[in-house]
């Protein structure tokens, strides 16, 4: 079981390389970063490094323009903020799209039953981020919250994937698996739950499944 | 009745940052009473009792110590420095902890490093993790880099 930090910021972006955060992140417990930006050379060390790809868009056409790009055709992770409801449910439903992300910026049922089992059908995961819940306070962090706690029930009755990221630019935003399990409690994830959320990324990028034949 | 306490380790990071115990215990009320509300943090009655060589020792009420650890999970910045609280262990005494206190001290050296047009000074520390500050008298500006990336440079 991978434990994967689904997204950092590392140099230029942030103020800490991903050598630094790798050696940070083997520290606090994961195996692997899932890097936006330039990852560098995969480094030699204890902790994966994967590139990573983030869309903005406003419509699909503009989603679908972006996939072609070769810097996110080289990406391990695609991943593309959420939006309103009738675009979250076309993306879950968009071929190599890997995960839905800023889905606690959105609105209320911006994320649905129907978007929810199309995730599920297609393997499509939705990013659970800690940054809004440590940097973020009052009304802004409540509702990060409650939107959290809505796809969470959304996930315990579809089934679709979750992932865990800090979306960290510096060492300093990092936290350990025990914190993280903390934090995601406060919304009422469970300890198998956080687990098995940090491990999807590792299960997308290498599903098990019967071994082929190539001829 | 004497309540029972627990007390919390959580090392602060960046290595080298001067913690004023006062602040440090502000920022963790701030943190806990807007995560948790004033009546859990009451009833948790956090404190700071040590705060030195890169560690502060949190105590709380016994049964509290989950909540206030995610408390300290959510500190951002001490004063108008940015910092961070990462909790290493809870226990019953601060004997216990202090016994998981290994001071972080920078391998002496005297290097200069140019990024930009700013001069960072540059502190090594166990693990090829490097650390650039800038030089000035307040408010630097830091760069968290490791070995290889300085050789690389």
């Amino acid at each position: 079981m991978k434990i994967t930090d689904a997204c950092i910021f590392p140099y230029p972006d942030g103020d800490s390389t991903v050598s630094r955060m790798a050696i940070e992140a083997g520290e606090l417990g994961f195996d692997s970063l899932v890097v936006i930006g330039d990852a560098g050379h995969r480094l030699s060390c204890a902790v994966e490094i994967l590139q990573g790809a983030i869309i903005t868009a406003r419509s699909i056409k503009e989603v679908l323009r972006d996939l072609r790009d070769p810097a996110v055709r080289r990406a391990d992770l695609v991943c593309v903020d959420a939006g309103d409801l009738s675009f979250n449910r076309a993306l879950a439903s968009t071929k190599d799209v890997n995960v839905i992300s800023k889905i606690h910026a959105t609105r209320q049922n911006a994320f649905d039953h129907v978007a929810a089992r199309t995730a599920a059908e297609r393997g499509v995961a939705v990013e659970i981020s800690i940054a809004p819940l440590i940097h973020l306070r009052g009304m802004k962090r409540q509702q990060a919250l409650n939107r959290y706690a809505d796809i969470l029930a959304l996930h315990r009755r579809y089934g679709f994937m979750l992932t865990l990221s800090s979306a960290a630019s510096s060492i300093l935003d990092q936290r350990s698996v025990r914190e993280i399990r903390g934090l995601c409690g406060l919304f009422g994830m469970t300890g198998a739950e956080v687990n098995e959320a940090l491990s999807s990324v590792g299960r997308m990028i290498e599903p098990s499944g019967p071994v082929g034949a190539v001829r | 009745m004497r309540t029972k306490r627990r007390y919390i380790l959580a090392r602060i990071l960046p290595y080298g940052a001067a913690v004023d115990q006062k602040q440090l215990y502000l920022s963790v009320i701030e943190a806990a009473a807007s995560l948790l509300g004033d009546a859990a943090v009451g009833l948790a009655q956090p404190a700071v009792v040590y705060c030195d060589a890169g560690y502060a020792v949190i105590r709380c009420r016994r049964g509290a110590e989950r909540d206030i650890a995610a408390a300290l999970a959510t500190v951002t910045a001490v004063g108008d420095d940015r910092v961070s609280l990462r909790t290493v262990a809870a226990s019953g005494t601060i004997r216990a902890l202090r016994r998981r206190m290994r001071p972080i001290r920078p391998i002496p050296e005297d290097e200069e490093i140019t990024i930009g047009e700013r001069a960072y000074a540059v502190c090594r520390y166990p693990g090829q993790k490097v650390d650039l500050i800038e030089k000035g008298i307040k408010h630097q500006k830091r760069f968290f880099f490791s070995e290889l990336d300085l050789e690389e440079r």
